[in-house]
Parts: C-alpha cells; structure tokens; sequence
C-alpha cells in the first residue's frame, strides 16, 4: 500500500465518546490479553494452576506491579507531552490492564481461591462483557454499525472450535459417554449457525460468550485439574495432563474474548473486523519476536557460566580489545545531530552514550594497572556430570599486567586497518609531485618483491640454500637494509608536513605525495621484511634492541604524527571558501591515511612477534605470543575428566578453517558464474535453466549435500573423511546462495550506469569491472556473510564428510603444507585429517544421550550461537547501512 | 419482529446455499472438465512423443554445433588477435583438462590445473577482457555441472541398493500380533519384513517405509504451525508494520531462521522432551515436539516468501480498493491475499520442503524407533525420518546399508527438487499474472 494511506490508521484510532460500553471493552481486552500470558505461563511450567494462597498473592502482586509499574511510566511520559498517545483505545487498554490487575489481585487473597479459579474467571468476565456488549448492540442502546452477518468465515472458524470443543467436552464432562463425532458434529453445527445466521454484532459476540464463558466454567470449577489426566482409548504414547488442557483453555478462551470484544468496541462492520484480526495479527508478530528472543535468552542463561569458567584478561589486552569499540562509538558519534527540539536532547545523550560507556571502561581498566590489583569477580554454579550434581567454583578476573598477546593484538588492528584504509580515498595528483616518483614508487614496488622472492628461496631451500650461507648474508642484509628505509621511509612522511614554508595546512597540501609515498612505501617494505626475517633464521639487533620491530614502532610513531599534525592543520583551517573547504578534505584524507599506516605497522609488528616467537617490549608494555588472555572453554583444547571444565579450541579452529574453505571455494565461483549469466549470457533457456536449478539447489537437504560429498569428494580425496572434504561440501552449499544473491545485486544496478560507461567507449570487461561490480558489491557482500551464517552451524554434512578428529590437538593448517617435487607437488596433511567442529561438538554431546555433559553442550550451543548470529547481525546491519546510503544517495 | 426474524433467517440461508451451491458447482465442473480432457491430453503427448524425440534427434547435431559456435565465442572471441586465440586455446584445452583427470585419473589433475593457472596469470596482464569472460564463464559451467554431478552421483550410489533389496526397501513391518496392520490395501501389493521392525539391517530388514511415514508426519505438524503463523507475520510485515516495527521483525525473523538446526535439537532434546513426558504423559520423544520445532524453523521461509508475494502486489491495486473507502483489513483479505494467493502457496510448499529435508532437529529430538507410530496419527509415539535415518545409521552402517542410506538420500533431493521447481512455476506464474505479459 502506498506511504500515503498510513495516516488514515492513526486518525481512525481516535474516536471522542467514550461511554461505558468502550471502557467495559477496553478492560475485556486488556484482560484478556493478560490472561493470554498467564495461560502460556502455566503451559510452559513458569506457574502452576494449583498456586494458591499467599503464593498466589504474590505472583499477583507481582504482575500489578509490572502492569501499573508500565502503564504508569507510560501515562506520566503522556500527561508530561514527552510521548504522544492520541489512541483513546490505546488509553482505554492502559486504564482496564490497570483496573483489571488491581482487581485480580484483590480477588486473589480470598481463601481457596488458586490461580486456576482465578484465570477462569476472568474468562468467565470476559465472555459476559462480550455477551453484553453485542447484546447492547442488537438493542440498539450503543450506536454501531453491524453487517446483517458475521460472515462464512467466522462461521467456518466457530464450526471448527465447536468441533474439537464437542469431543474435549464429551471427554472430560461427560466421560466419554456419547458417541463423539454425535457430539462433536452437533456442537460445531449450532455455533456455526449461530455465528452466521443473526446480524453481525450477535453473531460474532454470542457463540465466543458462550464458549468462553463454558470454557470459564470448566476452569473455574476445577472439573479439570492439574492431577486431572486423559489418555485416548486407542493406546497412544501419550495423552493430557490436566495443567495442559487447563492453559490451552485459557489461551484459546483469551484470544476468541480479545477478538470479540475488539470487534464490539471498533462497533463491528469494516473497523470491527479490522481491529479484531489486526489484534491476532499482532499478537502473532510479538510472540515471534518473543520466541526469538526467549530462544537466544535461554541458551546464553544456560551456557554462560560455563563458557566464561576461569576467564582472565590483562587489563593491556582489555584496553587494546577496546580500541575498535572506540572507534566504533567515535564514528556513531559523529553522526550528525538532529533538529534542536526536546527530541534533539535525547538522541544527543543517546549518541554519545556508547563513547562514554568506552572512555568508563578504559578508565576503569588503566586504573586497575595504577593501583596494581587484580579485580576478581567469584561466582559459583552447578554442572551436572555423569548425572551428579557438581557445584564449581570459579572467578573472572581482570589482571593488571601490561603483556599483550600477538592475536590480540592483531585482530583488532587488522579491523581498524581495514576501517581506516576503506574510509581514505586517495591522494592522488593533490600538491606538488617531486622529482622522479614514478622511479622511487616503482623502485619501492620492485624492492617489496625481490624481497619477497628471496623469502619464497629461502623458504623452499631452508635458510641455506645449495650449501650457501644466503640467510645469514643476504637475507640478514636484506631485514637491515629494508627496515632502515622503512624507517627513513616513515621520516619522510612526518618531514612532509613539518618542512617547507608557509601555514601547516598549506604545507601537508603541498607535500602530500611525501607522505602518501612514505607511508606506503614503508608499510610494503616492512611487510616483506616481516616476511622474510622468519626464513633467514637470523635476528639482526642494535644494542640488544631487535632492529625490525624497533622500526615497526617508529614507523608506527610516524604514523600517529603524521595523523596528529594533519589533525592540528585542519583545525586551523577554516571553512570560508571553496580553497579552505577542499584542504580540509585533503587532510582529512592525510589523517585517516597516518591512521592506516599506524595500525598497518601495528598488525606487522604483532606478525613479527608471531612469526619469531620473540616476545618484544618497549616501555614497560610487552608484545609477546603467550599474552595474557585465558579463556579455557575457548582457548584450551580438551581437559581430561574430573579437571576444570572446557576445552574446545579443536572444534572453534575446525569451525573457522571449514568456514574460510568454503568460502574461498563459493564465492569465487558464485560471483563469477551471476556475472557471465548477468553481463555475457544472453537471456534464454540457458539462463532460466541455471536459474531454476541453483534454486532447487538452494532448498536441497543440508544431509543430501554430505551424501554427495561422501559419494563423490571422499574417494576423491583419499577415501577417508577430512576437513578438505567439508570444505568443499559446505562450499557447495553455500554456491547457490552466493550465486542468487550475486545475481540480484548484478541486476540491480541501473542500466544506465552501463549505458553511461559504453558512452565513454569503455568496454565491455571495464565496464563490469570499475562499474557494475562495485554498485553491487554490497549486495554481494550481504548474502555472502548470511550465507556464511548459514553454513557456520550446518551439522548433517559435517557427520558424513568431517571424520570425528582429535579432541586434544587443533588442526595445524598452516603448518601443514608440505612441498614435494611430485604431484601433487603441495600436500597438506592437515586438510587430510577429520578434525572437530562447533556443530558437531554440540550433536557428540546428544549422541552420547545420558553420559554426556550437558553444561558443555549449552556452553559449546551458546559459542556456535554467538559465532552464527554474529554473521547474522553483520549481514544484516551491513544491508542497512548500504540501503540506507543508497535511499539518501 | 417476528416477521423480520424469519425474513432475515430465510434471506441468509438463501444466500449461504447459493453461495455454496456455486462453489461446489465450480469445482467439480473444473476437475470433471479436468478428467474428460485428460485421455484427450495424453493422448495428445503420446502422438507428438515420436515427432518430438524425431526432432530432438535431428536438431541435436544443430544445438551441438551451437553449443560449440557459444563456446568459441568464450573461449575467443569473433575476431581474434593470435595472442588472443593462443590464451583462449590454452585456457580451453587445460580447463577441459582438469575435469578429464579430475573426474578419472584423478592424481594428474595438477598438471593441467597448473597449465589453466599459467595461462590465467599471464593473460590477465595481456588479454584480462578475454580472461575475465573465460573465467566466468568456467564458474558458470561449474555450478550447473555440480548440479548434474549432484544428481549422478546420488543416483549411481544408490543404485546398487534398489536393485539388491528392490520392494524390500518398502517392506512392511508386521504388528505385535503377527497381522500386517494399517495400510488397508498396501499391505497386499508390499513384501512383508517378517518382523515386528523395519531397520535391521544386519538381518536384511531395511525398509524406509516407516521413515517416509514419520517425515510425512513430521510435515504435516510443521506445515500446521508455519503456515498459519507463516501467513500472519508476512502480512504483518508486508501490510500493517511501520517502518521502524519492521525493522525489528524482519530481523527477528531472519535470526530464527539463522539459529543453527543442531541449537534448536539440542534445546528439543534438553527441554522440550522433559516438558512434554510431564504435561503429555510421553515417554519421551515424539513427532509432537520434533514437528512444532521443524515448524518454527520452516517459518521464516514461509514469512519472507509469502512476504515477498504480498509486496509485489501492484500498489495501485490496494490503493483503488483503499480509494473505495474499503478498510485496511477488507483490502488484504479480498485484495493482497487473493491477488498474492499463488505467491502464498508456493511460500507454503517451500516451507513444507524445508521441514522435509530438516535433519538435525529431527535427529536430536527423536532418534529411536523401527516401526511405525502406532496407531498411525499417533503424534507421541516417535520414529526415525528419512533425513535423520542418514544422520544417525550413517556412521555405524556397512558398506549395503550405506546404499540403502543412499536411497534416502535420492528420495529426499527429488521431492524437495520437485518442490522446488513447483514453487517457482507458481511464483512466476503469479508475476506474469500481476504485471502483464512482457
């Protein structure tokens, strides 16, 4: 429906009288839907029917509580113009929820009243309100405007609620007695009839007050309780118990008074069946968010304590895990603000809650280092094992060491770079071009590749290759040689924007080549040496001082500075003219490229220390391996029974190895096969065919796609089940969804951009290449991380094609690659071997049925979770924030 | 008073017959005009059959030829330059190459996978245009072959198990008693397992009956929860939501699609099997909860499908209605819904599809059982479906059962391929019905 329409919605809420007939509605509804959620309450055991007394009083009290705790907060933010509610029937709700609660809970201290009389009873209210009401209607005391029926489909509804109602009547007040289709048959006729025959405000409200009212009855009077059980005559598996039915009643009771009574109060016709379905569909919208959430709830409340059983960080890696969240809250920060109404206040504090919460937390970790204590947070919870009890008792703790690990380190630098370098633009052309860069910029390029061809020799000869001391020489001057041009490299980049004369604006402007060509230049050559270094088997150092770090940390400076000073020119500059405006941007384009550069140089000098085992430290801070993180659920491989809990670190490398596998073996494929059916394929049967196959592909069974990597991929692949074999299955499955999905992004994009690039007499490969490919990268990117999402959690193939793998030893992919100068020329033992995986770790936990360890089970459940719904929320966010730009572009 | 009681009775039950009388009329006229044309129809297709094979038979030569003529285009180009002909050559020869040896010497499947690469490599810096085509159109080539490898493969392996065990893979299990129970008129045209069960495979009894039973029952339950609920929210998210309240439920609904199968069995298995042995009497597992689950997952495919049914109805359909005066909800039930109807259906068969081919659900909530659910409806009783026979027999299974397992499999990809291409026969034929002829 168009936009244009939706105002009609609000308007049509608004009625001006509001007589006793509304407000009785209104509290029939409200009260209703009350007792919907107490019903589902007693259905999944959170209450029982039989509470009484005090116990009773107190769920009561409880509940008013939240309801006037809620309807209150909402009627002072109205009464003060801080929300508007201009619904009378959204007031009307408000006022009968409170009156209903408070009445409820009154009529709760009475003796021997439980809660099951108390549930029916508000039935048995509802259905007489309901009664009334059309009663009123057909009289002619209320002004409405009926249909002559309630229509073939209420009658269908109500045949079928007779139906099912005849046989569980018969069941349960007669006892089986009467034969039951009799029954059944007869009771489903007469409320259809009565449904469809009398005009519509009659024979929508009296068959509902009559069931609920019966229903209530049946409730209230304890003809069903909860030591009540039926069994069916023909011996089935089950049958049901008393608190069962009671809830159900409740429920279906609660949603046909609800319905009515909406319909009565929007004066039947039209609104009334609108507002009547509108309530349903509703309701069914919020218990699917309801379920979702409930879902992700109770699998953290399960799983936590285990997961994070013995966690501790140092308060270094804490500040240093934080850094992106800096950023992040940086960015939202900047947003820019809304209109300055009293709204415009409230979105203010809301955007820079996060960067206070960060600078909270940063301050709270640094003065944990000054004090010097450890905080420790202890805890107890209960496990069970080998179906016993165990209480275990554990700590997190957040240790003020200055240590970091390499890993820690480099992930979120690796993110920050990534953020940086896609938000700098380019430089290029900008200030004055010095003498020969084109020469240097090649030269910089030639020497980042002989260095690392000389790191590729040295790799497949060993560190001494045909018998020469190439290592230690060579390659030893090599590392020399290239992390002191790094470091002049990263000199001349700050030297740009402090040499020359005139304002420190106009300076960066002028040089900016400078610092483009130094920062880049010294990252390329610092990459190669990080390289290289690990293959020479030496460690050039100057004073005990390691040579190739000490530079990656001056580089690092630089990179700072030159964001620094950038930062201090920009300032300076006003925002006058068109000139000053466009030297803020360029610096702007300055500051994020010193960011880059300084968290490039940071995620090198972690892979140095990673690819050298030595630990480095300047001023007191330490960049080693070992770091200071220690998550034993997550980090540690399997612990032997009896020891501390955890140990998945087998089935996390496993998950993440299988993911990176399938993805380089999809998406390559499905991006290029949506552009050749997008761009070359003419449109045809070809296309039609492929299409409706990768959709029929899409939908197969997870489990048929094992059976086919068992069958096709495992005699393939050295006949046993391996993590190469899992890869590739979980490959082709993600196939078609990245191919759908590319090729939806691909047809999206405007003909007209084609059109315009064909104009310019760019061909057909350039064309796709720098136009239709980066319009539909975002596209592209979603489905590819829902995908990934997708298959993260996929188990069925993984039990056919996977293996069982070694619980005590992740697989070492990167250590396992093996040159040979036979085909296959390179080998990999380990993507021969099965290995462990989330999924499956979780379904070894239920295939062991009462022997295993059900704490592990919702500890690894809740990490697959928290692995697959990431993906899910990044894909999701991501596609905002793309079709949000796309809308305002 | 009493006059116009009667007088509005008669009026109703008039229109009520009439109304009836005229859907009932309509549909057996449609299926009896159905059947008359139908020998008409085969008889029709029997006739062409031969001309149509004749022709097939005498165009192939034609398709082949341009099927090469598409090739070389690819491959080279119209107009080649040598250089260009020589990397187009290469690439063909090697790519042709490695799916020879992949598929039979497999342990030579480098050298010509090498030789691609090259030729990749170094025209990408002298003919990338060519190279870029080539390589897409090698992707290309690539899925649609791992659809037919997919269904090869499946067929071949499970091949041998059809023709060891033949209708024994449908044999029926017998009752306690001895007596072949249930299946009316089956039981005399099926072998009999001899048994009280139906998986025994170290004794020779592999019928999938029972697992076809268990998936069709499983189905329905799930059909039953989603595509009600499945209807509700689209119409909530594709009619009635603002903006913003759509920008919570549609994620929701993406995320419970997004929650992994195995999370939603292991919350089965760790709760939902205690909840229904207290509040249904069970004994445990049951189709009951592992449907109600399978139809939780199979929702979010029924909402975004149908979802997306209802938001290509044409606005100016609903707005003509809204511009009548109708109300929100008059507009979806006699507009959206009838006008998206074939949309929802396929939504509904889609979902139905993914509650077929549910594995680990099933396979975690239920894992026991041989026989079928006795009696038949019984929705407590628990059994193996077809997908989690595979998951849970695959391990342990000999090299025969595995066939059998094989078997399933075919099963299994065939109905939810069929299911799949329904669905889309439908939906496009709703968007030719909704935008015109093009």
């Amino acid at each position: 429906m168009s936009e244009a329409y939706v105002h009609d919605r609000e308007t049509a809420l608004v009625s001006d009288e509001l007589g006793a007939y509304d407000r009785a509605l209104d509290g029939a509804i409200a009260v209703a839907a009350l007792n919907f959620v107490l019903g589902l309450a007693t259905l999944v055991g959170a209450l029982g029917p039989e509470t009484s007394g005090v116990a009773l009083t107190d769920v009561m009290l409880a509940v008013s509580a939240a309801g006037v705790g809620g309807v209150g907060l909402v009627a002072a933010c109205a009464v003060l113009n801080v929300v508007e509610i201009p619904s009378r029937r959204i007031r009307g709700l408000g006022v009968g929820l409170v009156g209903g609660v408070i009445l409820l809970t009154v009529f709760s201290t009475v003796p021997g009243v439980d809660m099951q009389t108390l549930m029916g009873v508000v039935l048995l209210f509802d259905g007489l309100a309901v009664g009334f009401a059309g009663i009123a209607s057909r009289a002619g005391l209320v002004d409405t405007e009926p249909n002559a029926s309630a229509g073939a489909l209420a009658g269908l509804l109500f045949g079928a609620i007779g139906f099912v109602l005849g046989i569980a009547l018969n069941g349960i007040v007669f006892g089986g007695t009467l034969p039951v289709v009799v029954v059944g048959t007869g009771l489903a006729v007469m409320l259809a009839a009565a449904t469809v025959l009398p005009r519509e405000d009659l024979g929508s409200t009296l068959p509902v007050a009559l069931v609920v009212s019966l229903l209530g009855l049946v409730v209230a009077s304890s003809v069903v309780d909860p030591g009540w059980s039926s069994i069916p005559a023909e011996p089935m598996n089950g049958g049901l118990t008393g608190s069962v039915v009671v809830s159900l009643f409740v429920m279906l009771g609660s949603l046909l008074a609800g319905w009515a009574a909406a319909k009565s109060r929007a004066r039947y016709g039209a609104r009334g069946r609108q507002y009547g379905s509108f309530l349903v569909i509703y309701l069914n919208a919020a218990m699917t968010v309801v379920v979702m959430v409930s879902i992700v709830a109770f699998v953290t409340v399960r799983g936590l304590d285990y997961t994070v059983h013995g966690f501790t960080i140092g308060a270094l890696s804490g500040l240093v895990v934080l850094s992106p969240f800096l950023v992040a809250a940086l960015a939202y920060a900047r947003r820019p603000a809304g209109a300055a109404d009293w709204h415009g206040g409230v979105r203010e504090t809301v955007r820079v809650l996060p960067l206070a919460v960060v600078g909270a937390v940063a301050a709270l970790l640094v003065s944990l280092v000054v004090r010097g204590e450890p905080f420790v947070h202890q805890f107890t919870y209960t496990i069970m094992e080998n179906r016993q009890e165990r209480t275990l008792e554990t700590a997190l703790t957040v240790t003020p060491e200055l240590t970091v690990g390499t890993l820690v380190v480099a992930t979120p630098s690796v993110v920050l770079f990534a953020y940086f370098f896609r938000k700098y633009g380019s430089l290029a052309g900008v200030g004055r071009t010095f003498d020969r860069q084109p020469t240097v910029q090649r030269a910089l390029g030639g020497s980042v590749a002989a260095t690392v061809v000389l790191a590729v020799v040295l790799l497949l000869g060993g560190s001494q290759p045909f018998g020469l001391g190439l290592g230690g020489t060579l390659g030893f001057g090599a590392v020399v040689i290239t992390s002191a041009a790094a470091c002049v490299l990263s000199l001349v980049a700050v030297s740009g924007l402090l040499a020359g004369n005139g304002s420190r604006a106009r300076r960066a402007r002028h040089n900016a080549q400078f610092v483009k060509v130094g920062l880049f230049g010294a990252l390329g050559l610092l990459a190669g040496a990080v390289v290289l270094q690990p293959t020479t088997g030496t460690t050039p150092s100057i004073a005990g001082l390691d040579l190739l770090p000490a530079s990656a940390i001056l580089a690092t400076v630089a990179g700072l500075s030159v964001a620094a000073l950038a930062t201090m020119a920009r300032r300076a500059t006003g925002t006058s003219d068109a000139e000053q405006r466009l030297t803020r941007r360029l610096l702007a384009e300055e500051i994020r490229l010193g960011l880059a550069g300084a968290t490039g140089f940071v995620v090198l000098l972690a892979g140095h220390v990673a690819t050298t085992d030595a630990p480095f430290s300047v001023a007191g801070l330490t960049l080693s391996d070992g770091g200071t993180l220690s998550w034993p659920m997550v980090l540690f491989s399997s612990i032997p029974l009896g020891a501390e809990p955890g140990g998945i670190l087998p089935a996390v490398v496993g998950t993440v190895w299988i993911v990176v596998g399938a993805s380089l073996f999809a998406i390559p494929l499905g991006v290029g096969a949506a552009v050749f059916l997008t761009e070359y394929a003419e449109r045809g049967r070809f296309t039609a065919l492929v299409e409706i196959t990768t959709n029929a592909l899409w939908s197969t069974p997870s489990v048929v796609f094992g059976l086919f990597g068992a069958a096709f991929l495992l005699p393939r692949l050295g006949d046993t089940p391996s993590l190469m074999a899992a890869m590739i299955t979980l490959g082709f499955m993600l196939l078609p969804l990245v191919l759908i999905t590319a090729r939806e992004a691909i047809k999206s994009v405007p003909n007209e951009y084609r059109d315009a690039s064909a104009a310019l007499g760019v061909n057909k490969w350039e064309t796709v290449r720098s136009v239709v490919l980066p319009a539909a990268v975002p596209g592209v990117i979603t489905g590819v991380i829902l995908g990934v999402g997708r298959i993260a959690g996929e188990t069925a193939p993984l039990i056919l094609v996977l293996g069982v793998g070694d619980a005590g030893q992740p697989v070492d992919v990167l250590g396992g690659f093996r040159l040979m100068a036979s085909p296959p020329f390179v080998y990999n033992e380990a993507l021969l071997e099965a290995s462990k995986a989330l999924p499956k770790q979780v379904w070894a936990v239920i295939a062991a049925g009462v022997s295993g360890s059900p704490s592990k089970g919702w500890s690894t459940a809740l990490l697959l979770l928290t692995v697959v719904l990431s993906f899910y929320l990044i894909g999701i966010l991501t596609r905002r924030h793309f079709r949000r730009k796309l809308d305002y572009e | 008073m009493g006059d116009s009681l009667i007088r509005t009775v008669r009026r109703s039950i008039d229109r009520f017959t009439r109304a009836t009388w005229a859907l009932v009329v309509g549909t057996v006229s449609h299926i009896l005009g159905s059947l008359v044309t139908l020998p008409c129809r085969v008889g029709q297709w029997l006739v062409a059959l031969p001309g149509r094979i004749g022709a097939g038979l005498i165009g192939l030569p034609g398709r082949i030829w341009r099927w090469l003529v598409g090739a070389r285009r690819v491959f080279v180009g119209t107009d080649p330059t040598p250089g260009e002909a020589l990397v187009g050559l290469s690439s063909f020869v090697t790519i042709v190459g490695v799916g020879y040896t992949f598929l039979g010497p497999n342990e030579l499947v480098v050298y010509p996978l090498v030789g691609f690469m090259l030729t990749v490599t170094v025209g990408w810096w002298t003919h990338q245009a060519r190279v870029a085509k080539i390589l897409t159109a090698v992707a290309t080539v690539g899925t649609v072959l791992t659809v037919g490898f997919i269904t090869y493969f499946l067929f071949q392996s499970a091949w041998p198990a059809v023709e060891a065990h033949g209708l024994a893979l449908a044999a029926l299990p017998q009752a306690p008693n001895g007596a072949v129970r249930w299946f009316f008129w089956l039981d005399a045209v099926l072998p009999v397992t001899g048994g009280e069960t139906a998986w025994d495979p170290r004794s020779g009894v592999v019928s999938l009956l029972p697992a076809i039973w268990a998936t069709v029952l499983v189905t329905i339950i799930a059909g039953l929860v989603a595509a009600p609920l499945g209807l509700a929210g689209a119409l909530f998210i594709a009619e009635i939501a603002s903006e913003s309240v759509r920008e919570i439920v549609k994620p929701a609904v993406e995320i419970l699609a997004g929650i992994p199968s195995i999370v939603y069995g292991f919350i089965g298995f760790q709760v939902l099997n205690g909840f229904v042995q207290d509040a249904f009497l069970d004994a445990g597992a049951s189709f009951f909860i592992a449907g109600a689950v399978v139809g939780l997952m199979a929702l979010p495919t029924v909402v975004s499908v149908s979802e997306d049914a209802l938001s290509s109805v044409p606005d100016s359909m609903s707005d003509g209605a809204i511009a009548m005066g109708a109300t929100e909800w008059q507009t979806m039930k006699s507009i959206s819904i009838p006008a998206a109807f074939s949309g929802i259906s396929a939504a509904v068969i889609l979902g139905l599809g993914r509650a077929i081919g549910e594995t680990m659900a099933v396979a975690a909530i239920m894992s026991a059982g041989t026989g079928f659910a006795r009696p038949l409806y019984d929705v407590f009783d628990q059994g193996v479906t077809l997908t989690s026979r595979i998951a849970t027999s695959y391990g342990s299974a000999s090299a025969g059962t595995i066939d059998v397992l094989f078997v399933a499999g075919v099963m299994l990809f065939v109905i939810v391929a069929a299911i799949s291409v329904l669905a889309q026969y439908i939906e496009r034929r709703m968007e030719r019905k909704l935008t015109g002829e093009r």
